[in-house]
């Protein structure tokens, strides 16, 4: 199970170049719409989360150590909420920042998540910081990188608002999904006699995938081009 | 694990600290040897060229439909290009019409694509040389002509590319206005064939390809010691 997790780590900087856009035909799509389309919306919202990897690996890194279904749920929620009120507004209120400076902070998101896993802060600084707060936190940034995103594609102010909130809702049931094959994953590996010994250096993999698409991303921020 | 916290798996001091350096080395060298050369064409570490990983980097290419809009911008032809040098001695306006201007024509099939250049030396002015580029078709009979007009000005040089519009003739009426004699040297490659001398685009039977001393056989003794 740590290979499934090498796996995952080398997914993360695989096929950087097509660090997950919304592209090519979808893009098109996107740009010719007039006014309320839902159904399309909520399949690029999933479509997105699902192939996502730096949204998936933060998920992991949140679920890692989770093991009560309550716990799961509070915190899938904080990250959902987070991302939900930065996506509606940031496209809504037309906010622009830098897609590369917010994906950096994303790949940043998924080492410190992996960080705290580790008892990183209570062990260095002595302090442990919320982890609801930073999930909260981390989940306005992810929906400000989805916000930025759309707007890149000329979105028409026709039929916005509906658009925009089945494209969240997309990304809500895009998230259940990846999660239920996250959590199936996690489950099978907690059984398994591997997962202790190997359960930090997962994460040591993580923080380090995490670091990783950080920079790419300033790469990306101070070069140009390739990677968006 | 109180209520508002994530459980978690402490990892001892020393180890943290080594395995945060660790990843953070690790990540570092990953985007400087690896994803740099291979996405953004930077080498700083050199291990890309090392690797081979800079030769998966190649710009973004957009694609431009060739056909689309209404210029063709491919011809192909069956015909060998050729390529010629016309040297074309005129004489001052005062030697008459006959050695001061002249027509010089290539024939040409629709779409056939020429290549041109000439430069006019000898000549004080620009307005003391004017030229007509033009093509028309060689009609027989009773068929009615089909003219193209392209360019008439004046000047002393003109270069460019021109494809036909129809089978026909195409080139330039050549006027010296000035005093003194001077010569016209024409370069044109493409797809077109030299008219022989006396037929129409070729009346003057200019020849092809001989300094400018020999190009106007017929003219007066004066042009044949064109400058």
């Amino acid at each position: 199970m740590l290979s499934a997790t090498v796996a995952l780590a080398v997914a993360a900087f695989g096929a950087p170049a097509l660090a997950h856009n919304i592209g090519g035909s979808d893009a098109a799509f996107v740009a010719a719409t007039r006014g309320p389309d839902p159904l399309p919306f909520m399949y690029l919202g999933a479509k997105h989360m699902v192939t996502g990897y730096d949204h998936l690996l933060f998920l992991v890194g949140v679920i890692f150590f989770l093991f009560r279904f309550r716990d799961i749920a509070l915190y899938v929620s904080l990250f959902s909420l987070g991302h939900s009120i930065t996506l509606l507004a940031g496209v809504y209120f037309k906010l622009q920042v830098d897609p590369h400076l917010v994906d950096a902070i994303i790949g940043l998101s998924v080492a410190y998540k992996a960080f705290d896993n580790l008892s990183g802060f209570k062990t260095l600084v002595g302090v442990q910081p919320d982890p609801r707060l930073a999930v909260f936190g981390f989940g306005l940034i992810h929906g400000f990188g989805l916000a930025t995103k759309l707007q890149a594609l000329n979105l028409n102010r026709d039929g916005l608002l509906a658009n925009l909130v089945s494209f969240n809702l997309g990304v809500e049931i895009g998230q259940v999904i990846a999660l239920s094959i996250i959590l199936l994953a996690m489950t099978l590996w907690r059984r398994s006699r591997t997962f202790e010994p190997a359960a930090a250096w997962a994460n040591v993999l993580l923080m380090l995938a995490g670091f990783v698409l950080a920079g790419q991303q300033i790469a990306g921020y101070v070069f140009g081009g390739a990677v968006t | 694990m109180t209520a508002n916290q994530q459980p978690t798996r402490p990892l001892p001091r020393g180890k943290l600290i080594l395995a945060t350096l660790g990843a953070l080395i690790a990540a570092t060298l990953i985007v400087l040897g690896a994803i740099l050369p291979a996405e953004f064409n930077r080498d700083p570490l050199g291990v890309g060229k090392l690797t081979g990983l800079s030769r998966l980097w190649a710009p973004a290419e957009t694609n431009v439909d060739a056909n689309k809009g209404s210029v063709v911008r491919v011809h192909e032809y069956a015909t060998a290009p050729r390529t010629d040098v016309i040297e074309i001695p005129l004489g001052g306006f005062l030697t008459g019409a006959d050695n001061s201007e002249l027509e010089y024509k290539v024939a040409m099939k629709k779409d056939a694509t020429l290549i041109y250049s000439w430069e006019v030396t000898g000549a004080d002015r620009a307005d003391d040389f004017h030229y007509d580029f033009h093509g028309h078709t060689t009609p027989k009979g009773q068929e009615s002509m089909t003219v193209a007009t392209y360019r008439q000005a004046f000047g002393l040089k003109q270069q460019g590319a021109l494809t036909a519009p129809f089978d026909g003739i195409q080139g330039w009426q050549f006027s010296n206005s000035s005093e003194h004699p001077v010569v016209v040297r024409l370069k044109i490659t493409g797809f077109y064939d030299l008219i022989p001398g006396g037929q129409p685009g070729n009346e003057a039977s200019v020849v092809a390809n001989v300094p400018a001393s020999q190009a106007r056989p017929n003219a007066p003794a004066a042009l044949k010691s064109a400058p």
